[in-house]
């Protein structure tokens, strides 16, 4: 775990001992929120060369950041950096507070890229200001909302009748041939919402500029001081598709708050839903990418797997996007013998279909032509940017939260990561082919190791001012939920960040150079969520 | 490819059938819903036949719900339901579109492209409101961004309760629609 071992390759300690060295001077105060979270207090103003350094130096990868408004108690704001220090299963979080009136600090983005979209998210939601942020543009506050409307302030009105027209200043590139190709928020199928703008030369793509948060419905306001029964609803229903590595990460979050773990058979079905979960994403997103090549077959069969995983959920935890299963301190539904055989049975069937499936779409030459080498990832612009889950993968960045962080079940079990360099659709593709197989394998270890006991710890209520983080590998990725316990076991303030809002800048670099024609196909290689970004 | 083909020769068609029927002594097995889509497709076939001239389009328009509507309104065209043969699908312009589905609270963000999407739809048109969030603002209502459901945008034809809506409910309320 985090404590000293004094070998140099440990990444917290070298951290923390390093921080103790060279910002001696800077280091206000440390102290641990848990066995394995690490708070390094900072002042604003060193915020940037320390996170360089923790970033550059010894290696964190930052999950997250996030602002929160304590001027009412302490006339401040104060700023969370949380980096992962894996392969240490170590979080260390720098904080800097912010004076109330004056809410400026040093960027961290021209030192720590991943920290982009989150600091551009901090001054729309927050209205702190990022000094020095090379792309300041609004991110979630698109044009018409009214000067100092910030939603997450604890002061926030909304201010009344409010019309916000989207308007927005995308970079502009000029030259001869230049032209612009807007497309979104509606697009032609039946998908989520989004507007990207091309600037291409002919067809191929010289800038993407991506602009979100249509779907921007306030949930971290929302759910400000509910009880947490009430925010669980709200987390589940951030994303449809990813709902219960949401609820999961959330669950965790309050256990970790309140200092109780889920029983060992809770956490085992746990992991065994969460892998049904990664098995009906990946199959449509199979489908997805041989739907934009118009391997109509392929993509047919693999919406067709998609379905018999779902069918297989709902009828072992009654819902279709495994909902209500995951709460606070356990799971709310069994597996008798049974219904364990069966799914055994089913999933040994979908093994065999989706390896069918592969065979049949990579020995395509079709498909193939379409798949190598569009989209390209280079495995520097992945680090640098912080991409996570199976796009990290696929572009030779091997990070997997259930083997650095293991959450659940994971630490017990032994399955495979599989990582690829090419970092194009075909990469992508290969790795989520992959992961499919490395699922069914994880379920049927559990399956066969399933511990008894009880579903669910019968006491979560974490104490008021208690924190506690979830981190789990969601379908696409790493997903942290983040929260601040108020009284009576309410959630005070929630934080959470999606893997898809990790990925979503790599999609604007994977397709420069790309023909327009191929974007869909290298964006469906991604497969995205826009709800969980938009938030 | 052959492999699917033959595979599929083999185990015979798949439409409208459960994925892998729990057996009868494993309880809960909510399974009727499988041969429920038959049923309610032929009913609904039979109604387009009179009112659209065999063929009615649907245009999906977001207006920020969490993905899930969208899986299940895509899952209305994978090989269990396929949707298409009853003689509905959906279409990528507003401009062919007899009905428009909508999913989302709506979010205030995207008021102005509902709006523009249904003034692109050519009359008579219906508005079916698919989902807890369409309907009512769902767990959204309240939120400062979002209003409570599609009705305060536009007038509502069909509303589609559910979270989300499975996609038999989807079927069966499009042909309590077109029957009302």
């Amino acid at each position: 775990m985090s404590e000293a071992t004094g070998l140099e390759l440990h990444p917290l300690e070298s951290a923390l001992r390093g921080l103790k060295q060279r910002f001696a001077d800077a280091v206000i105060d440390a102290d641990r929120n848990s066995m394995r979270e690490h708070l390094v207090v900072v002042p604003g103003a060193r915020l940037r060369e320390v996170a360089a350094a923790v970033h550059r130096e010894w290696g964190g990868t930052l999950v997250t950041a996030f602002a929160l408004d304590e001027r009412e108690r302490h006339g401040r704001f104060r700023l969370h950096y949380l980096f992962s220090m894996a392969p240490d299963d170590a979080v260390l979080t720098l904080i800097a507070a912010l004076p109330g009136d004056d809410p400026r600090f040093p960027s961290v983005t021209p030192e720590v890229h991943a920290a982009h979209w989150l600091e551009r998210e901090m001054q729309d939601l927050m209205g702190v200001t990022a000094d020095g942020h090379p792309d300041p543009r609004p991110l979630v506050a698109h044009d018409g909302w009214p000067r100092g409307c910030h939603p997450l302030r604890r002061d926030f009105a909304p201010p009344a009748g409010i019309s916000w027209p989207p308007r927005f200043g995308f970079t502009p590139v000029e030259g001869d041939g230049v032209f612009e190709i807007p497309v979104g928020p509606i697009h032609a199928g039946i998908i989520e919402p989004g507007h990207f703008r091309f600037s291409s030369v002919g067809e191929a793509i010289l800038k993407l500029d991506v602009r979100l948060a249509w779907k921007y419905r306030g949930l971290e306001t929302l759910a400000r001081g509910q009880p947490a029964a009430r925010v669980l609803e709200i987390a589940e229903r951030a994303c449809g598709l990813c709902a219960f590595s949401h609820a999961l990460a959330f669950s965790s979050a309050v256990e970790e708050a309140a200092g109780v773990m889920a029983p060992p058979r809770a956490r085992a079905l746990r992991s065994l839903a969460a892998e049904l979960e990664r098995l009906y994403n990946h199959c449509g997103d199979l489908a997805g990418v041989l739907l934009d090549v118009a391997y109509a077959v392929g993509a047919a069969e693999g919406q067709r797997l998609k379905e018999v995983v779902q069918q297989a959920a709902d009828a072992l935890f009654g819902h279709r996007f495994l909902r209500g299963l995951c709460v606070p301190g356990g799971v709310t539904r069994d597996l008798d013998d049974a219904q364990q055989q069966w799914l055994r049975d089913v999933l040994g069937t979908v093994r065999a279909d989706v390896e069918a499936l592969v065979r049949a779409a990579t020995s395509n030459a079709a498909v193939m032509d379409r798949l190598v080498g569009a989209g390209a990832l280079g495995p520097d612009a992945a680090r640098d940017l912080g991409v996570v889950g199976p796009a990290a993968r696929a572009s030779g960045f091997d990070r997997d939260v259930r083997r650095t962080h293991p959450y659940a079940f994971y630490r017990d079990l032994d399955f495979q990561v599989p990582v690829r360099a090419e970092g194009d659709v075909s990469a992508r593709f290969a790795v989520k082919a992959d992961e499919i197989h490395e699922s069914i394998n994880l379920v049927d270890q559990m399956l066969l190791h399933l511990p008894g006991g009880l579903l669910i710890a019968e006491r979560v209520v974490p104490p008021a001012g208690r924190a506690g983080l979830g981190m789990v590998e969601s379908p696409r990725g790493l997903l942290s939920h983040w929260v601040r316990a108020g009284e009576g076991g309410a959630i005070d303030e929630w934080r959470m960040r999606s893997a898809s809002h990790a990925n979503w800048p790599a999609v604007a670099i994977a397709v420069l150079d790309n023909i327009v024609p191929d974007f869909p196909l290298v964006n469906k290689s991604f497969n995205l969520c826009y709800a969980c970004v938009d938030r | 490819m052959w492999e699917i083909l033959v595979r599929s020769l083999r185990q015979g068609v798949v439409t409208g059938k459960s994925a892998a029927p729990l057996p009868a002594d494993l309880a809960p097995a909510p399974r009727a819903a499988e041969a429920e889509i038959e049923v309610l497709g032929q009913a609904l076939q039979a109604e387009i036949r009179g009112r659209f001239r065999r063929s009615m389009k649907l245009r999906h328009v977001d207006c920020g719900s969490c993905n899930g509507c969208e899986s299940e309104l895509q899952a209305l065209l994978n090989p269990f339901y396929d949707l298409q043969r009853f003689g509905i699908d959906f279409v990528a312009s507003p401009r062919h579109a007899d009905a428009l589905m909508v999913t989302g609270p709506p979010a205030l963000h995207l008021e102005e492209a509902l709006r523009l999407t249904d003034e692109a739809t050519p009359r008579p048109r219906l508005v079916v409101a698919v989902g807890d969030c369409a309907c009512t603002g769902g767990f959204c209502a309240g939120s400062f961004a979002t209003r409570r459901g599609i009705e305060e945008v536009l007038a509502v034809d069909v509303r589609i309760p559910g979270c989300p809506p499975r996609p038999e409910a989807i079927v069966r309320a499009l042909l309590k629609a077109l029957r009302g």
